[in-house]
């Protein structure tokens, strides 16, 4: 498949506009109409650049979203569901759990260890930088398959 | 020194480990779990190219993801790897379902495509024009 770039162009503002626009209220076609395509196209051509269809890739935002705000500390878990558009706390929970492995609350527990005082940037060991997570490895990854 | 390991941050490791190396052809060299994430490194399957490895890096920084989204969406591509026939390789791509933002185009001393890694980047191959 090849885009052109104003197609280009306009998936990525598709893909910010999903992203930035909470409310469940804003359903795909609409999406596509505003990228000037087919909602058949519009989500193919999503999918294949982004990797993800453009439903996944707003519950994915979400998810990231509320992952931050519950590292913040500052909004509790029921705050945080709907800051980031989910309408039930149940179905934001259940989801939560299944895609990052713990429930919002456990994961809000276990972030506040790392969290000391709330700032603009969570704290470099929220976020290591890929290199350094070098330190965690074991010697047999350092060798090359001549040596092995 | 000597460069031997490269990075490139992805949206996500298991679709990365995917792609690249179902769809680019890529051998897994090391995955290990690291600090919560995963330490996972690719590298070329051609005779003699296995010592350089390319690390498949968690883009969770804010920061991070903020300059990898703005190249993308400057349509800057953040890798380049060498190819022997470009021609050939991106149709192989494109039956793939892969997304050219360029296709093959000469210039200069090289012809150059550009594509998207599905995992939040563009990236250039390139083939050395005779």
């Amino acid at each position: 498949m090849l885009l052109e770039r104003e197609a280009f162009g306009r998936l990525c503002r598709a893909r910010d506009l999903l992203r930035e626009v909470r409310e469940q209220r804003l359903p795909i076609p609409e999406v596509a109409r505003e990228a000037g395509m087919s909602p058949f196209h519009f989500i193919r051509r999503f999918e294949a650049l982004f990797g993800a269809t453009p439903h996944q890739f707003r519950i994915q935002s979400r998810l990231e979203d509320a992952k931050l705000l519950l590292a913040r500390g500052e909004h509790n878990v029921t705050e945080v569901c709907l800051e980031v558009g989910f309408e039930s706390l149940g179905s934001f929970s259940d989801l939560f759990a299944r895609r990052v492995g713990m429930t919002p609350s456990a994961y809000q527990r276990s972030a506040r260890v790392l969290v000391q005082v709330p700032a603009d940037f969570p704290p470099l060991k929220m976020f290591p930088g890929c290199l350094s997570l070098m330190a965690y490895l074991p010697a047999e990854a350092f060798r090359n398959f001549q040596e092995a | 020194m000597r460069i031997k390991l490269t990075s490139i941050m992805v949206d996500d490791q298991e679709k990365a480990l995917k792609f690249y190396t179902d769809v680019l052809g890529f051998r897994k060299k090391h995955e290990f779990p690291a600090g919560g994430y995963k330490w996972i490194t690719v590298t070329s399957t051609e005779e003699g190219r296995d010592d350089l490895e390319l690390s498949l890096e968690p883009n969770v920084n804010p920061a991070g993801k903020a300059f990898q989204e703005a190249m993308f969406a400057q349509g800057i591509p953040v890798a380049a790897f060498e190819v022997t026939n470009i021609a050939d390789e991106s149709k192989r791509l494109k039956e793939h379902g892969v997304v050219f933002t360029q296709p093959p185009t000469s210039m200069g001393p090289v012809t150059i495509a550009v594509f998207s890694d599905t995992c939040g980047n563009l990236i250039q191959i390139y083939q050395r024009n005779a």
